[in-house]
């Protein structure tokens, strides 16, 4: 399925992502999932909160001076077993589809894994992942 | 329109006589009242008797900054205190403040000067002028005041600061002219779009910009973004304040009042003049300023001068644009780097906000040169790879102007200083004992 991500610019150095987590946490927002990608002076970091969060995470990150965006992501569930995350991929890849940037995040207990996947062709990327 | 025609559009030849008349009667008068001119003519072996024309102003000394500080607070008054009416004082951002004074007569001069910038720009007494320059000791002020009154026009005087205030009465008082710096009016113009203002709704249509350099990219964005044409006004305490010079409705160039004030160009490391139309530093005689006559002072503004007559009629000399300051030039890997470069770099980018700050370190004896820049909000992407690309291609542009390629930091919006008067965009982290 389709869902929101927030990406929120911030310059790299000490403490930055602590203030971000910080304030949405002093306002009750949880993050289900995120990732950071940086640069040698600036990362972006990608976070997933629970849907009916998202505009109240955006509207308070842009009070803070903030520069935030966001995106629609592909959500997906995979069976947490060897072998599974190829088989999407190759799909993927067998329809022209190439991925942006993409995390994951699992247990060895759970029966199955989280995925966030942007890839350039979002519809059709989630049509193809919903026929595996 | 021009203000003083007789002047303004004078011929070259008999404002030279008129200069040259001028200059006599302000040099006899430093050497006779000023204990400090009169020190300075005598150790440097010329006498007021060796002035006979303007071409003779090579043959004095120069006055700098230093000679103020020196001098603080009256050391360079030509006239007792009880002819001084007026007091102001530089601020003082580079060390202790100057102080200059005027006459009566001195600030009619100033007045008039002023009055010559605003008559170029097109306003008359119809206009409502809201000058946001700081009232005080500051000339910004006080300074566009007083030429504001002398045209007949309406002074709305708000001062620096309060910026929600100021577009408030902008609005409310149908503000037809804005005089303040050109860093300030684009603070503004942001503010105006952030409230959502409808810019055709203003009757702003003149902008009156000084008291720090601008680029001609940042005119265009100003015009742009306030629907108004922005002019140049220019002028330092020392030898005034704001209007020594205005630009006309040609905006190339800016006339310089030479009857009252005498503009030189000279090589900053020779002190020889240059050759007319070269770059150099420019160098101010105040002809007609009684109460603290300034003798060849050293602006350290580079610029150049154009005596070509203007098509708007005026023959008084046009400088060119302020290209920096012979003091605030930084050497950067023997690079010579103007921070007025960078700013005109970063308005061709319409990705870029248009403020920045300059970092200039040395670490294991190379210089280093970080420039931190913001971009607009809606280019803060999800993609990395295009801020890369972006940052990449604005070190590219910086490295073919400037000689050297910068490393470019994107910070997070709002965080470089917007300031509300002179913009702080370079910081000299280096040591150099």
């Amino acid at each position: 399925m389709l869902i929101r991500q927030l990406s929120v610019f911030l310059e790299n150095r000490k403490g930055m992502f602590a203030k971000i987590a910080r304030l949405l946490g002093d306002n009750g927002i949880n993050m289900q999932a995120f990732t950071v990608s940086e640069t040698e002076d600036f990362g972006i970091a990608r976070i997933i909160t629970p849907t009916e969060q998202t505009d109240r995470a955006m509207a308070l990150l842009k009070a803070n001076s903030y520069a935030v965006s966001v995106n629609q992501v592909l959500y997906i569930k995979c069976d947490n077993v060897p072998g599974s995350m190829a088989n999407i991929m190759e799909k993927l890849a067998a329809a022209g589809i190439s991925v942006e940037y993409m995390y994951a995040f699992s247990d060895s207990k759970s029966s199955v894994s989280r995925v966030v996947i942007r890839p350039d062709r979002l519809e059709e990327a989630s049509t193809i992942v919903q026929e595996l | 329109m021009i203000w003083n025609p007789d002047i303004e559009c004078m011929p070259r030849e008999q404002m030279r006589e008129l200069q040259g008349e001028k200059l006599r009667k302000i040099v006899a008068h430093a050497y006779a009242n000023s204990p400090f001119y009169r020190k300075r003519f005598d150790e440097h072996g010329v006498h007021p008797s060796d002035i006979r024309s303007i071409d003779d102003i090579v043959k004095l000394p120069f006055t700098i900054k230093k000679d103020l500080r020196d001098n603080y607070p009256f050391g360079l008054m030509a006239v007792p205190m009880t002819d001084i009416i007026r007091l102001h004082a530089s601020s003082g951002t580079t060390g202790k403040p100057i102080v200059v004074g005027y006459t009566g007569r001195d600030l009619d001069n100033w007045s008039e000067a002023v009055a010559r910038c605003l008559t170029g720009y097109g306003l008359g007494k119809n206009d409502l002028v809201q000058i946001s320059y700081g009232y005080g000791l500051f000339t910004g002020g006080l300074g566009a005041h007083a030429g504001v009154q002398k045209i007949g026009a309406t002074v709305i005087p708000t001062s620096s600061g309060n910026t929600q205030k100021q577009i408030q009465l902008m609005q409310d008082f149908g503000t037809t002219a804005l005089a303040c710096t050109p860093s300030y009016a684009m603070y503004m113009a942001d503010e105006i779009r952030k409230a959502g203002i409808d810019i055709d709704r203003l009757k702003l249509r003149v902008g009156i910009f000084g008291a720090e350099p601008w680029t001609g990219a940042m005119r265009q964005e100003l015009q742009n973004k306030l629907g108004i044409k922005a002019y140049d006004i220019y002028g330092l305490t020392e030898i005034s304040g704001p209007g020594v010079g205005g630009e006309c409705e040609c905006q190339n160039g800016t006339h310089i009042w030479e009857d009252l004030f005498y503009p030189e160009i000279i090589d900053p490391v020779t002190l020889q003049p240059v050759e007319p139309g070269q770059k150099g530093e420019l160098v101010f005689t105040t002809l007609d300023k009684w109460g603290m006559p300034m003798i060849r002072y050293r602006t350290r503004d580079l610029t150049s001068l154009n005596y070509e007559k203007c098509e708007c009629g005026r023959t008084c000399v046009r400088m060119g644009k302020i290209m920096g300051r012979s003091d605030d030039m930084m050497i950067i890997r023997g690079v010579n780097v103007f921070p007025s470069q960078i700013e005109a770099i970063l308005l061709e980018f319409p990705q870029y906000e248009p403020y920045f700050l300059i970092e200039v370190d040395r670490v294991n004896n190379t210089d280093t040169f970080d420039i931190q820049v913001e971009v607009r909000p809606e280019c803060y992407t999800d993609q990395i790879n295009e801020l890369v690309r972006l940052r990449q291609k604005l070190a590219s542009r910086i490295q073919s102007v400037v000689g050297i390629q910068p490393n470019i930091r994107i910070v997070q919006p709002n965080t470089i200083e917007r300031s509300e008067g002179k913009a702080k965009r370079a910081i000299d982290h280096r040591k150099f004992e």
